[in-house]
């Protein structure tokens, strides 16, 4: 044996790592879901693909918006690069992996699953606002459908711990997802919730000695996939299969937030946001979900004549006449001044200011509207009225020059405005002293939504309806025009600001024939060069856009869904 | 008795024709019915509530008389109490959302935590306002089958009262709450002082199984365990269902 022989043979070279597959379609990844091809961008969640065949794999804790926590394991499924199963949030889509999600042993680990997690659920769905929209309430009925096993008590937790202002917690609901602690975490950058102690006695809590103040806490109410957080403001007022819904665009500031106004009858319950990747991603703020109040209280519902002590209702006609009659004599002078709110809708400004321009033949605005507040870096921005960028297309558009609220101060003190014709009866600065400083104006026309000190002082009162009670379209900060849809009829004698413009300028002799929102658009905003562009049809969003059960379909009468003739279903005769 | 042939030409039948044998018939049939209802009751079962004498007629003299119910009549609703006088009710709206009518309305409040009942501690939310016109309600009795909450029945044995006003019709909880209280083992007040976390005691008492702390739910009678003696691997005990 020679040393030559005796030397230890090299190891071999170490395997090559098996080389990838070529991707089938390059630039994606092809993979098999329930025996079917999916192509889909790398990075795409799996449960995002799967949904693109008809798979929908069942899930609590993953948010497209949030990080993947994976902790709820309902989306376990099988997968060819693993024995185990795997959950579907937190797999990576890889070329050429086939998933199974319809498989026994799927369907019997989702059982499993929900098991564990209703093993200390109070099934107390009768007293739970989140009955009909529950996802714990969903699952149980599609994937496990089987009585509890689970011997002796379940864990008792607080049932209302009241965590902020506007949110209250169900410790005992909850089932551990986190997406409120990640959402406070990583969305808000405001981290006051969190998970305390282990296993089953696990809780969702704030951090000792805090609140949950933050402006966005009510998000982490439409985040909870069960009823454990829950909106202090909405809580016990109605049942959600009794809400109808339709989408909008909150009008609590310039954002534009895109949401879901919540109806029954005549009274809006609640906002939800709406998903926009532009403008506010899956959220808004607790000043805009509350900004619904005005809605339905303290609302101008009936025309009226005359001030303070002589003040009347009257019918509309009568209304028109008395305002037609003073208006026309004070038209084309300069002593008629015309106040403009930026919170009118974009069919509103085109009407009123088209009937300023060519019935009262001003030939500059005083720009009204609310008063700046809060803003901050997420979505709350300090401009609080929805329109003021539509305002400006719009005058631009017609040719008029907008001046401030300041100076219509100052000319009424001054003595040269002798009447007053108001869209939108919102004012920048102290609500009573503008209306005492306006009083000296000897004839005031309003059109208002909500009684305010100035609709006290006015002469004439045409009542006007709201955003959600009309079809219409806002110019948000950054110049996307938003469509609103209508969710029921204006309550009382209410109509639109275009309706109003309209029925004056009739009055004058105009030959109008606009009988809705649509009309007003259509004919007045080639006159605008960034509105004309506008798809108001095709820009709008679905009308029916909540599943499952709604309280009235829509009738062939053209009533929209969920609308009573008698305002929420009660019992005549009370 | 002779059986009146229908198929009988009436111009050929002498006793049509001669017309006095039908009338006779005629009176016979209303006299034997007058007889048998004046002295032999037809339904021997017959049990008349508030009848007087010893008068065995058939008619009813509603309302001074009334037949019973079967037990499964449905009635006029009521509400079922708890043990502190409030309505078992907790508005969760499963009754109106049911009625076909849409004869209930309800409005719920939130009990304040700093309320003086414990019970209402626990049971946060309760209906401010009940109403049942009872006009519109078509007695159907889904709203007793839908209720999850034994709140409400419709085993009054009683007819709606009548009354002079529409708006007599519309029962709210006063007029609807009435009979004994009643506690189920699943009620919220029986398993915990408050709406708040328990102390510590109760916390380990599920995982104490078969200290007696906690009754079992056996899934099968006892039964003697069968040892079988083989020589194979140890045989796996699992629950099986018979």
């Amino acid at each position: 044996m020679s040393p030559k022989d005796n030397k230890p043979s090299s190891p071999p070279p170490p395997a090559a790592p098996p080389a990838k597959p070529a991707p089938k379609n390059p630039g994606f990844v092809t993979l098999n879901i329930d025996g079917k091809e999916v192509t889909a961008k790398p990075g795409t969640n799996l449960i995002t693909a799967a949904k693109t065949v008809g798979a929908d794999i069942p899930y609590y804790c993953w948010h497209h918006r949030l990080s993947i926590a994976a902790n709820c394991r309902m989306c376990l499924v099988e997968s060819s690069t693993s024995p185990k199963l795997v959950p579907a949030c937190q797999t990576a889509l890889q070329e050429g992996m086939s998933i199974r999600t319809d498989t026994e042993r799927v369907a019997e680990v989702r059982r499993s699953v929900m098991e564990f997690l209703l093993l200390n659920h109070p099934v107390d769905c009768a007293i739970c606002d989140q009955a009909g929209e529950c996802k714990l309430e969903d699952y149980y009925q599609r994937l496990d459908h089987k009585p509890s096993r689970l011997e002796g008590g379940k864990i008792l937790r607080n049932k209302r711990k009241v965590l902020g202002p506007l949110v209250v917690l169900d410790q005992e609901r909850c089932v551990q997802c986190t997406r409120c602690v990640r959402f406070m975490d990583e969305v808000a950058k405001e981290p006051q919730l969190g998970m305390f102690a282990r296993g089953s006695e696990e809780y969702i809590d704030v951090f000792p000695g805090q609140q949950l103040t933050s402006n966005y806490s009510g998000n982490v109410v439409d985040l909870c996939p069960v009823g454990a957080l829950l909106n202090r403001d909405f809580r016990f007022r109605a049942r959600s299969w009794f809400l109808s819904t339709v989408a909008s665009v909150c009008t609590g500031c310039s954002r534009g937030c895109n949401t879901y106004v919540d109806f029954m009858g005549q009274d809006v319950y609640r906002y939800r946001p709406r998903e926009n990747d532009a403008i506010n991603q899956s959220w808004m703020c607790d000043q805009g979900r509350l900004s619904y109040k005005p809605l339905n209280l303290a609302r101008v519902q009936a025309p009226s004549l005359g001030r303070a002590d002589d003040r009347r209702e009257v019918t509309a006609a009568e209304a028109l006449l008395r305002a037609t009659a003073q208006l026309k004599a004070m038209a084309g002078t300069a002593e008629l001044a015309v106040l403009v709110s930026p919170s009118c809708s974009n069919e509103d400004l085109l009407a009123g200011l088209t009937f300023a321009k060519d019935a009262l033949g001003v030939r500059h605005l005083y720009v009204g509207g609310r008063p700046d507040g809060a803003a901050d870096a997420l979505l709350m921005r300090a401009d609080k009225n929805p329109n003021r960028k539509g305002l400006a297309w719009v005058s631009a558009g017609l040719g008029l020059s907008l001046e401030p609220f300041a100076a219509l101060l100052k000319a009424v003190q001054a003595g040269t405005v002798k009447a007053l014709y108001v869209l939108g009866a919102e004012v920048p600065v102290d609500e009573a002293e503008a209306a005492r400083t306006l009083a000296q104006v000897e004839f005031i026309a309003v059109q208002a939504t909500n009684v305010t000190p100035l609709t006290e002082t006015a002469d004439v009162v045409l009542p006007t309806a709201t955003h959600v009670e009309d079809e219409g379209s806002f110019v948000q900060e950054d110049g996307v025009v938003q469509r609103v849809r209508r969710a029921f009829p204006p309550r009382g004698s209410t109509r639109g600001h275009w309706n109003w413009a309209v029925d004056i300028m009739r009055e004058f002799g105009f030959p109008l024939t606009y009988e809705s929102a649509r009309d007003v658009f259509r004919e007045l905003s080639p006159k605008v060069p960034e509105l004309a562009s506008f798809g108001w049809d095709s820009e709008a969003p679905p009308l029916k856009t909540q599943r499952g059960l709604q309280p009235l379909a829509t009738g062939a009468d053209g009533r929209p869904p969920g609308y009573r003739e008698f305002g929420a279903p009660r019992v005549r005769g009370i | 008795m002779a059986y009146y042939q229908a198929t009988k030409d009436p111009t050929t039948d002498i006793r049509e024709r001669t017309y006095v044998p039908e009338l006779l018939h005629g009176l016979a049939v209303t006299i034997r019915h007058f007889m048998r209802n004046l002295f032999f009751p037809r339904d021997t079962n017959t049990d008349v509530l508030n009848r007087t004498g010893t008068s065995q007629i058939t008619t009813v003299s509603y309302p001074e008389e009334q037949v019973t119910y079967p037990p499964g009549y449905r009635g006029l609703h009521r509400l079922v109490p708890r043990e502190d006088g409030k309505p078992r009710c907790v508005a969760c709206y499963l009754c109106a959302t049911i009625c076909p009518a849409q004869c209930i309305h309800i409005e719920a409040g939130e009990y304040e935590t700093t309320d003086a009942s414990a019970d209402s501690r626990v049971i946060e939310k309760y209906p401010t306002s009940f109403v049942i016109d009872e006009l519109r309600c078509i007695v159907c009795g889904l709203c007793v089958e839908a209720c999850p909450k034994d709140a409400i029945r419709m085993d009054t044995g009683r007819h709606t009262p009548s009354e002079y006003t529409r708006s007599g019709f519309v029962w709210d909880i006063p007029r609807l709450l009435e009979g004994p209280p009643v506690n189920h083992p699943s009620d919220p007040w029986l398993k915990r002082p408050g709406s708040e976390r328990p102390a510590h005691a109760h916390l380990e008492k599920h995982a104490r199984i078969g200290e007696g702390l906690v009754p079992l739910k056996l899934p099968r009678p006892a039964h003697p365990v069968r040892t079988e003696v083989t020589s194979g691997p140890v045989p796996v005990t699992k629950f099986l269902r018979d």
